[in-house]
């Protein structure tokens, strides 16, 4: 029985998504804009994450080139370590691993804060003050994590090459304009654009998962804690849900 | 007490309001007059504060009419309820002053949302002299958080009357507050008030508080207005209900 | 938000070199792209791809040269690979090249391998059809090479047994004996004898059938002298018989020889030491040029002959009524 009722409250909380989402693109999306909190959320979600991300980029390049040399050794082919890691980077893991650390950085941060906002009744005293919550709140912070995962995705897939770069140098010597030439010989549009493109669907899952959450959240400090945390989960599940879907689709469209 | 008749702001006549199955205003009726204060008066929990925001339109009634300056509110759309707030003030239980913004900004804000062809000028003025009013000119680029209680009141006020409601609704603006500072606040209230020659409804279950600043008391018991009457005959009442309130 | 305007500029810093880094990245794709981009395709049609796919490679003398664009069924034995190709190896490949589909590596990926030909031919257009290169792939190989196996298997049996009983005959022991040496000596001697007067005989045999040849009136007057017809058949018996036994001593003279050539390599046994003596050298040397003048001598002959008895049949077949009277008339003119 608890897990009828379960279910009951997962679709209804599915449908309150999708609900939220459709109101994004009714509401957030009209006229009239607020640029200067865009900007501002632009900063702050985009420019205050580049710090984690490039760290986490450039730790995964380099510990996925070290985690892949052996294998290739074994098989005689370590000359492709470049190729493999380049592609494995800008396909996959630069926007995967920036997604979710963006996910754990941004979207706890927006579900806490428009969580307090809710439970501290900032957001009635927008309504009051004649400011649409949504839009200024919501359609702003969705729309910047939707414009910035892209850009820090691409910085980040920049920092993990380097990363790579350095790692491939730990065992053996290449040259730097080697490796650039091996990985970029072996990208294709077709590899770059999806995995560009999924980010920005990433981005927008984190910011809509966050807004939601912090929107609704329940009285009490503990109600924030519980928006923040599992506005972290469920972006982190919706990025890879996202991610197989964008995988499924680039391969019915022949792109892979 | 006053009696002649002077032109009603609100109008609020057999309000229907429920969570679920739970009724929490059966059929409220109100008339607020221009230039007075009413408090409502009630247990926690009894819908106070739920009767505020359905006036305010940040919750919207079951059933009945909310009549605010001749417009109700329960039927209108976003533009009008706008309009309609732009006249209304609302003094925030937690004072919700936006903690990502300076005082300054927190008072620009609305200002700049609802006269939206206002100059720099107009807005540097209006914001000095809102916080004048409330003795806080000096912290006028301090953040929220670096405030105390009382002065978070104060500015939370202040944002309130910036601009200029002609009516004000506060929720419990002393709970929380030292008897000291609630007198402050209380005295500003009354003094704002006169200045810009407003009518407010205030919830508050402090009794000093009521004394000190009510035109009229209504209690609000079960959903329904239980009675209502000046401090004074609210106090000689014999009544079981209303006496537990004034001991 | 305390400073807006270094927060604008900081984001305007960070949006702005994430943008130009995906142009960049872009742009060097698009100039990898462009280099493969070009739409000049060939074509070529296979009857087996061996698992070659969309998207394998295009090499032209083991040069990056492009990518497989398109495979196509076209029916139950054709199936036409489209190929991508770089347009700077354009104007490299000729029409008459061949294209094959190999392997990278051993076990690689499958590649069309296109290669040049020598020879005059125009340079490819675009859309043309490549001829392909036959190559035998892994599982032919693999299926021949057990054949063979099989069959070097059998050789190595049967050589083993012959090994065996060489190892056994006296022929051994005959060449380790030392004045055998003397009398091969000997025998080498009268063997240049035999040959030389073989090859005289042979010359003489040549003239002979020339002659016979030459005349084809004289073969029609000898054919209808009845009494000469006998004497020639009589004598190409005995021609015939002499050949057979030239034939004969050739290759024992042959084999012979053989086992001298392997005495001499091995540089063991009297031979060798027989062989020492310069002289001995040159006979032998002399020999074996006369054995090969009077065999090929022979060889003409035998030709000659051959040449003569497919023309006397030839001419039989023609006058078969002829013939009869004649043969009725030999009879009568031998009664007589």
């Amino acid at each position: 029985m608890s897990l009828v009722i379960r279910f009951k409250n997962f679709l209804d909380e599915t449908g309150n998504i999708a609900r939220f989402t459709a109101r994004f693109f009714s509401v957030g999306i009209k006229p009239r804009y607020e640029n200067k909190e865009l900007f501002n959320q632009c900063y702050i979600i985009g420019y205050r994450s580049l710090p984690l991300v490039g760290l986490t980029a450039f730790i995964m390049g380099l510990v996925l080139t070290m985690q892949l040399r052996p294998s290739l050794v074994d098989y005689g082919v370590e000359s492709q370590l470049p190729v493999m890691v380049g592609l494995a980077i800008v396909r996959e893991i630069g926007p995967v691993i920036t997604a979710l650390i963006f996910a754990g950085k941004i979207g706890s941060s927006i579900g806490a804060e428009l969580g307090s906002m809710k439970v501290t009744e900032q957001i009635d005293a927008m309504t009051v003050s004649g400011i649409k919550p949504f839009k200024y709140l919501v359609a702003t912070r969705v729309l910047a994590t939707t414009l910035m995962l892209p850009l820090l995705t691409i910085l980040g897939d920049a920092i993990s090459l380097f990363g790579a770069y350095l790692g491939v140098n730990i065992r053996s010597v290449t040259s730097f304009d080697l490796f650039f030439l091996q990985v970029f010989k072996s990208l294709d549009f077709s590899d770059v654009l999806p995995a560009i493109i999924k980010t920005l669907f990433f981005g927008f899952a984190v910011g809509i998962v966050g807004c939601y959450k912090g929107f609704n959240s329940t009285k009490g400090t503990q109600g924030v804690g519980i928006s923040a945390n599992s506005a972290v989960v469920l972006s982190s599940v919706m990025i890879f849900i996202i991610d197989l879907l964008a995988v499924q689709i680039t391969e019915l469209m022949g792109l892979n | 007490m006053e009696t002649e008749i002077k032109e009603p702001v609100i109008v609020i006549k057999d309000l229907v309001k429920a969570f679920g199955d739970k009724k929490v205003l059966d059929g409220f009726n109100l008339t607020v007059e221009k230039g007075s204060n009413v408090v409502i008066l009630g247990k926690s929990g009894s819908g106070k504060s739920v009767l505020i925001k359905c006036i305010i339109g940040l919750l919207q009634s079951d059933s009945g009419s909310i009549l605010v300056f001749k417009g109700n509110i329960s039927q209108m759309n976003e533009d009008e309820l706008d309009q309609a707030r732009s006249k209304i003030g609302f003094l925030f239980q937690s004072n919700a002053l936006y903690d990502s913004m300076t005082i300054r900004e927190n008072l620009e804000f609305p200002l700049l949302r609802h006269w939206v062809d206002i100059t720099k000028e107009e807005v540097e003025r209006l914001v000095n002299e809102a916080l004048e009013n409330v003795d806080l000119l000096h912290t006028m680029d301090m953040m929220p958080s670096e405030l105390s209680g009382g002065m978070l009141k104060r500015v939370a006020l202040a944002r309130t009357m910036i601009l200029r409601p002609e009516v004000i609704l506060y929720d419990e603006p002393t709970t929380g507050l030292d008897p000291v500072t609630s007198r402050e606040i209380e005295n500003l209230i009354l003094k704002l008030q006169k200045k810009n020659h407003s009518s407010s409804i205030i919830i508050s279950h402090d009794m000093n508080c009521v004394k000190n600043t009510a035109d009229l008391v209504v209690l609000l018991l079960e959903g329904k207005c239980y009675t209502k009457g000046t401090y004074e005959e609210l106090k000689q009442s014999t009544d079981e209900n209303i006496k537990q309130f004034f001991e | 938000m305390r400073n807006p305007k270094a927060n604008n500029i900081k984001l305007g810093a960070f949006v702005l070199s994430a943008l130009v880094l995906m142009i960049f990245a872009f742009f060097i794709i698009g100039k990898n792209n462009n280099i493969f981009g070009n739409d000049f395709r060939l074509k070529v049609q296979f009857s087996n791809l061996n698992g070659l796919t969309k998207g394998n490679n295009v090499l032209f003398s083991g040069l990056q040269a492009g990518t497989v664009k398109e495979v196509e069924l076209i029916n139950d034995s054709t199936i036409e690979v489209t190929m991508q190709i770089n347009s700077k190896v354009k104007s490299f490949i000729h029409k008459n090249a061949l294209a094959a589909v190999g392997t990278e590596g051993l076990m690689g990926n499958k590649v069309v391998n296109i290669s040049p030909v020598k020879g005059i031919s125009k340079k490819v257009e675009e859309g043309d059809l490549l001829k392909v290169k036959n190559t035998a792939n892994m599982d032919e190989i693999i299926a021949k090479l057990s054949k063979t196996n099989d069959n070097v298997a059998i050789i190595s049996e049967v050589l083993k047994g012959t090994v065996l009983r060489i190892d056994s005959s006296a022929i051994l022991k005959l060449i380790n004996d030392q004045s055998i040496g003397i009398n091969l000596k000997a025998s080498l001697k009268n063997i240049y004898k035999t040959t030389s007067n073989a090859n005289e005989m042979t010359i003489g045999l040549n003239h002979l059938v020339n002659d016979i040849k030459k005349g084809k009136g004289t073969a029609g007057l000898l054919l209808t002298d009845t009494s000469m017809a006998s004497t020639l058949k009589d004598a190409i018996v005995q021609i015939k018989a002499a050949g057979v036994n030239a034939n004969q001593m050739t290759n024992q003279m042959n084999t012979m020889v053989k086992d001298l050539n392997h005495e001499l390599t091995n540089g063991k046994g009297p031979l060798n030491r027989l062989l020492k003596d310069s002289l001995t050298a040159k006979n032998i040397s002399l020999t074996i040029e006369n054995l090969q003048k009077g065999t090929d001598g022979f060889n003409q002959n035998m030709e000659a002959l051959k040449h003569n008895f497919l023309f006397r049949g030839y001419f039989r077949k023609l006058d078969s009524k002829k013939k009869e009277e004649q043969s009725e008339l030999l009879k009568s003119s031998q009664k007589k």
